[in-house]
């Protein structure tokens, strides 16, 4: 860990002692008073600051004022002390301490503290990754990105939203880069495998398991140990193996297949899908205790139709060092309104399609080549068998509210859960909306704005 | 004694003894020298956490 200014106010010898042995690694400046934490704070830069609030027998808890002075100079102000009653817990976050303990328990403490502290930092300095790593420009999702990170250095579960190809994949890495975890960052497409090869994939098995099993090999699982698991597609998961990876994520262990002893892995799941959790939960397809399991943190990311102001730079990202291209401005106009369903894939596949083409000025009429080919209309036409397959099976009513449901549930999907902009995108009714909502037992809990 | 007071004996009670056992689990680590600096200190705070029980008693 980087060596970090650390500043220190506590009265208490003892506390003093065990603080410097628990930041002996960093640069640490001691008050044991009021008048000398002030003087200390003008006079030096400090990274972190750790606060005790009550200063001496009769003192009233004058630690405030010091916390009050430190923020206000951009240092990041923890709290540990005794005096940890709902009104001090107030007083102290409102006059800008970033984190509160409670004393006694500073070996674990500690440690976690400055861990995050670093991370969180990296993160905070880390806004270029918006135009290398994860290209966007789009406030929102910049915003959203953003705030993954913060959470990026603990063990909370995240689970990333968003249509193929918006960079689902790409967040979870960035995620795990910027988590400070010491394993790999290990992912699995769920949707790609059987159920048995997925737990065969996901478990590892011995040798001599299954026919075929010639080889022992190592599962996902444990390859994931004080790392990343990235589940991609997590959606199309069995029901019986959602249940096995529940109890792998409870216990932290598991067996592989063909063993008697159980393995053990310490791995942070991230894991993403398509389709909106609350249907399928509600369709009887995702389990409910799974979905709490992945869902600590979620962030949602929107088509690439929806922030049209990130194809620019997409472009010139992808074609970095290689043939530069010009647009016309009426392809760049039609590429703005065209609907991206393959969102920044399609659009990594477009950037190819042109680049290879024979002018490196690319006009409306090869742009429209190029993108027709991959227009949603032919992609809807298995999407209408299906569908008629199911209203012939339970009828056209309800084949029609299936599509209103996949509908409204991508809508507010992609509007981050809010309904307002969800009935006006679909020129809907409150009335139509809560209605297709409880009758398809949609999640309308949350936002109600 | 009042109420207020009690609250002000309890929150140094909790803190003399989390520093107590705080530097209970570290002294193992210490040095000779250092072990003994936080003996002395561990003993002080001992003789304080007597004294804020002797003032509970009386409170």
């Amino acid at each position: 860990m980087e060596k970090l200014k650390i500043f220190v106010l506590e009265d208490d010898k003892l506390a003093q002692k065990v603080m410097c042995a628990h930041l002996a690694e960093h640069a640490v400046d001691l008050a044991g008073d009021l008048k000398t934490a002030l003087k200390k704070l003008a006079d030096n830069k400090y990274d972190i600051g750790f606060f005790d609030l009550m200063l001496g027998p009769d003192d009233d808890y004058s630690g405030l004022k010091a916390i009050e002075a430190a923020a206000a100079r951009g240092v990041h102000c923890v709290v540990v002390s005794s005096s940890d009653s709902d009104e001090t817990i107030d007083r102290a976050y409102a006059l800008g301490a970033s984190d509160f303990y409670a004393k006694g328990n500073e070996e674990a403490n500690i440690g976690e503290i400055l861990r995050k502290f670093v991370q969180n930092r990296k993160a905070a300095s880390a806004s270029d990754i918006f135009s290398s790593a994860f290209i966007t420009c789009d406030p929102e999702t910049r915003a959203m990105a953003a705030e993954a990170l913060k959470y990026a250095p603990t063990d909370l579960p995240i689970l990333v939203l968003g249509p193929s190809g918006t960079g689902k994949t790409s967040l979870a890495k960035i995620l795990h880069e910027h988590s400070g975890r010491d394993g790999a960052f290990v992912s699995i497409n769920c949707s790609a495998y059987t159920e048995d090869l997925l737990e065969a994939e996901m478990f590892g098995y011995k040798k001599g398991a299954f026919t075929g099993a010639a080889e022992a090999r190592r599962g996902r699982l444990l390859e994931a140990h004080r790392g990343t698991l990235f589940l991609d597609e997590i959606g199309t998961m069995s029901l019986n193996m959602q249940m096995k990876l529940l109890k792998a994520i409870e216990e932290r262990s598991f067996y592989p297949l063909g063993s008697e002893r159980p393995e053990r892995s310490e791995f942070r799941i991230i894991s993403a899908t398509l389709e909106d959790p609350q249907t399928l939960i509600a369709q009887g397809k995702m389990r409910f205790d799974l979905f709490q399991r992945v869902h600590g943190y979620t962030i949602n990311l929107k088509p690439l139709s929806r922030r049209p102001c990130d194809i620019a730079p997409l472009l010139q990202h992808f074609t970095k060092g290689r043939r530069r291209l010009s647009f016309s401005p009426e392809a760049r106009a039609f590429m703005e309104s065209y609907a991206w369903p393959g969102n920044v894939r399609e659009l990594k596949k477009f950037t190819d399609l042109v680049s290879s083409g024979s002018a490196g000025r690319v006009d409306i009429g090869a742009a429209r080549q190029h993108l027709r080919g991959t227009d949603s209309a032919q992609q809807a036409a298995p999407r209408d068998g299906e569908l008629y397959a199911y209203a012939l099976a339970h009828g056209l009513e309800a084949a029609l509210d299936k599509v209103s449901g996949e509908i409204i549930a991508r809508n507010l999907r992609e509007n981050g859960g809010k309904k307002t902009r969800t009935m006006a995108d679909l020129k809907i009714s409150t009335r139509l909306f809560y209605a297709t909502a409880k009758k398809l037992g949609m999640d309308t809990e949350g936002d109600k704005k | 004694m009042t109420g207020n007071d009690n609250s002000k004996l309890l929150h140094d009670l909790r803190s003399k003894c989390s520093s107590l056992k705080s530097a209970a689990e570290l002294y193992k680590d210490c040095s000779a020298a250092e072990k003994k600096e936080m003996l002395a200190l561990m003993n002080a705070a001992a003789a304080e956490i007597t004294k804020l029980l002797a003032q509970l008693d009386k409170a």
